[in-house]
């Protein structure tokens, strides 16, 4: 790992970037001790094949693009490829989607798949008067539809973190209603408290990120997993 | 200096500097130099003018630098654009000023005026509250911008952004009963903020519950680290005016797009056990519920009795209470029985809520009604009670004492579980102005023995709810 890395905000802000990328995203909530999938970088097709030698499959690819927000409406996400031979034609596949043409392309982002579990959203927003936010819901409808979200001032206490998921509507589905295992609260608390506790990456960050997204945290009953995160600097 | 120290010169003046009284007498200040001598201001009082002798009969001075003691409180209603030079050359002899005068930042072309004015002030040695405001009520300092308040030293201590409803404040609180520790008008906020108004609240000894109306908090941070830092030692009520949209339509990223309007608020509120409500009804119903009654966390409100006349209202109280998440649920056998043996008349319900007809309420003067409370209070046991009365059915059937007699026996029973529950009146009435009348007297009598009365079921719901809150809050974080 050289230097830059090391912290992807000031690395990204160096670059001139407003927001971190994927990859970029889950090395920051990994410094902080959150899980995300193993994932590796590869430039292009040939790169594929010493890639996967390295990861489990099944796995996801997902573009990497400064100019592509939305990656999955842009065609820039395959999941359950189960080879290098599948991963090479999703990446060619990719490669030719109209919206991924003519777009600067940085890489491809190769990560194991998560196990199955609950999906949740973690947030973070930086408010011109309060500061830092942290924010919880339940992934799917619950957010797009439900609008099912308790937000919290940073940084928040281990209480605090217990009263954001309590409140919410769907909190019974984390129980595992319906014949569905129950998630880990223990392992959302310890998120939410890595994300927006006292030392948490968004108190930490306050002057540089404007606006957080781990969007699916994927929670089983025993971990959580960071499989998608966005955070944009400013 | 310690925070309390700062501004008791505010709160506790000995000197008012009053700047705008004309020698006609008929200018606001000259109002507010009438009003404060009504209030028993009995500290010296200075006009300032640039050119008169002698205003209402006090001795006039030129300038605020000029009066033979250091000013602690200026009042100051001119236009505005002569007042940063006049603060600016106080040079340290004022030690808070007060603007009341508008064309500052509320308006486009004024805020230039409002920077100058801070920097005047700043330079002038001196705290500035507003521009853009009405004024300060002090009890305490026989201070006063309205033409009525009471006289008395309360616990309710007040910041509020609007001078208008700052007035509306202690009006309408004066009529339910609300005692003030004080209550500042903040206006635009040039200097001093509700958060330093806060802090001293918070340290006052006098203040025991505290009301914030905000419209802006351009301190949240400040205000949610101060509320935070407070650990909810004293209930603060927060009305929020106004919404802060301002970063949030730009958002990109979902968090931001649901950010909304005022969940920084409702989250600020859950994680510093601060109350937010939403009308002014309900911000001086739950000033009251703090003011006179002392949350107990070791026993979080949950449990709730009803006990009144009227079946129709205890059912949709019971419903309304319930949406607050307070529980009234029938008793346990074992009260039933006892409530049982009293042999109650036809028509009287023995369950919770317990409804009792006017016949029921009245006999032996109150004395039936001691014993139904005794029970309820020895074996039901209760967190809170709402004793409800519908005063148009008693009229023309009861004798007058009928309601002191309900009152005291409550009160009897109260004393004799102490600690056991809140004890919340509710006198409804159909708008009579006789009726209306007895209420008014009524409810003093009450609040003064330390019992919160609202107009119904609902007004008393909300504070209650409030209470509840608070106390599960204390209990949480223990």
């Amino acid at each position: 790992m050289n230097k830059l890395n090391e912290n992807p905000v000031a690395a990204a802000r160096s670059a001139g970037r407003n927001a971190l990328d994927e990859s970029a995203g889950k090395q920051l909530l990994s410094s902080y001790g959150i899980n995300v999938p193993q994932s590796r970088v590869a430039k292009g097709v040939a790169e594929v094949d010493a890639v996967m030698n390295g990861l489990k499959a099944p796995v996801v690819v997902k573009v990497m693009s400064p100019d592509i927000l939305h990656k999955s409406d842009a065609g820039g996400v395959k999941i359950n490829l189960r080879s290098a031979a599948e991963v090479k034609t999703a990446i060619e596949g990719m490669l030719d989607a109209p919206k991924i043409k003519g777009a600067r392309i940085d890489g491809f982002l190769i990560e194991e798949m998560a196990p199955a579990g609950h999906e949740l959203v973690i947030g973070g927003l930086r408010d011109p008067q309060f500061g830092p936010l942290v924010m919880v819901g339940l992934g799917g409808i619950f957010v797009e539809i439900l609008k099912d979200v308790s937000f919290r001032l940073c940084p928040i206490t281990r209480i605090d973190a217990e009263e954001m998921l309590a409140e919410l509507k769907g909190a019974a589905i984390l129980k595992g209603a319906r014949g569905t295992k129950p998630a880990s609260i223990e392992a959302i608390i310890d998120v939410l408290l890595k994300v927006g506790g006292d030392n948490g990456l968004l108190m930490q960050h306050a002057a540089d990120i404007s606006e957080a997204d781990i969007n699916p945290l994927i929670v089983s009953d025993t971990a959580a997993v960071a499989v998608d995160a966005r955070f944009i600097l400013g | 200096m310690t925070v309390l120290k700062e501004f008791t010169p505010l709160f506790a003046p000995k000197t008012v500097a009053v700047v705008g009284a004309s020698t006609k007498g008929n200018a606001l200040p000259n109002v507010f130099i009438r009003r404060i001598r009504e209030f028993g201001f009995t500290g010296d009082i200075y006009p300032i003018h640039p050119a008169a002798a002698e205003i209402d009969g006090l001795t006039a001075y030129k300038t605020l630098a000029d009066t033979p003691k250091p000013v602690d409180y200026a009042y100051i209603a001119v236009s505005g654009a002569q007042i940063p030079a006049m603060l600016s050359a106080a040079k340290g002899h004022v030690r808070f000023a007060q603007v009341v005068s508008s064309g500052f930042g509320e308006v486009e072309e004024g805020k230039n005026l409002q920077v100058e004015l801070a920097e005047a002030a700043r330079a002038g040695g001196m705290r500035l509250l507003g521009p853009n405001c009405l004024g300060i009520y002090t009890p305490r300092g026989h201070v006063t911008f309205t033409e009525i308040g009471p006289k008395e030293v309360g616990p309710v201590g007040i910041v509020s952004q609007s001078g208008g409803l700052g007035t509306d404040i202690i009006r309408r609180g004066l009529s339910r009963g609300l005692k003030f520790s004080g209550l500042v008008t903040v206006g635009n906020c040039a200097d001093v903020t509700p958060s330093d108004l806060l802090e001293f609240y918070i340290a006052d000894p006098q203040t025991k519950v505290i009301g914030l109306y905000i419209e802006t908090a351009k301190d949240g941070r400040r205000l949610f680290d101060i509320l935070r830092n407070a650990k909810a030692t004293k209930p603060v009520v927060i009305l929020k005016g106004g919404r802060t949209q301002q970063g949030l339509a730009a958002a990109a990223s979902h968090t931001g797009s649901l950010a909304g309007d005022d969940r920084v608020w409702v989250a600020l509120a859950r994680q510093t056990g601060s109350m937010l409500v939403d009308t002014l009804d309900n911000f001086i119903d739950t000033l009251l519920i703090f003011q006179t009654l002392t949350p107990r966390p070791q026993r979080p409100t949950q449990k709730v009795v009803l006990f009144g006349n009227g079946g129709g209202t205890s059912v949709l109280a019971t419903d309304y209470y319930s949406r607050l998440d307070l529980d009234v649920i029938p008793f346990a056998q074992p009260v039933i029985d006892a409530l049982a043996e009293l042999k109650l008349p036809p028509g009287t319900s023995i369950t919770n809520p317990v409804d009792c007809p006017v016949g029921t309420l009245q006999q032996d003067d109150g004395r039936v009604a001691e014993k139904i409370l005794d029970i309820i209070y020895s074996l039901g046991k209760p967190e809170a009670l709402v004793m409800h009365l519908n005063l148009s059915a008693f009229v023309g059937r009861t004798k007058p004492e009928v309601l002191d007699n309900l009152v005291a026996a409550a009160m009897r029973v109260q004393e004799k579980y102490p600690g056991q529950s809140h004890f919340i009146l509710v006198l409804r009435s159909d708008g009579d102005p006789s009726l209306e009348a007895r209420k008014r007297e009524f409810r003093d009598k009450a609040v003064a023995l330390g019992v919160p009365v609202y107009d119904e079921m609902a007004n008393a719901g909300h504070p209650l709810a409030a209470l509840a809150t608070f106390e599960r809050f204390k209990a949480a974080r223990k």
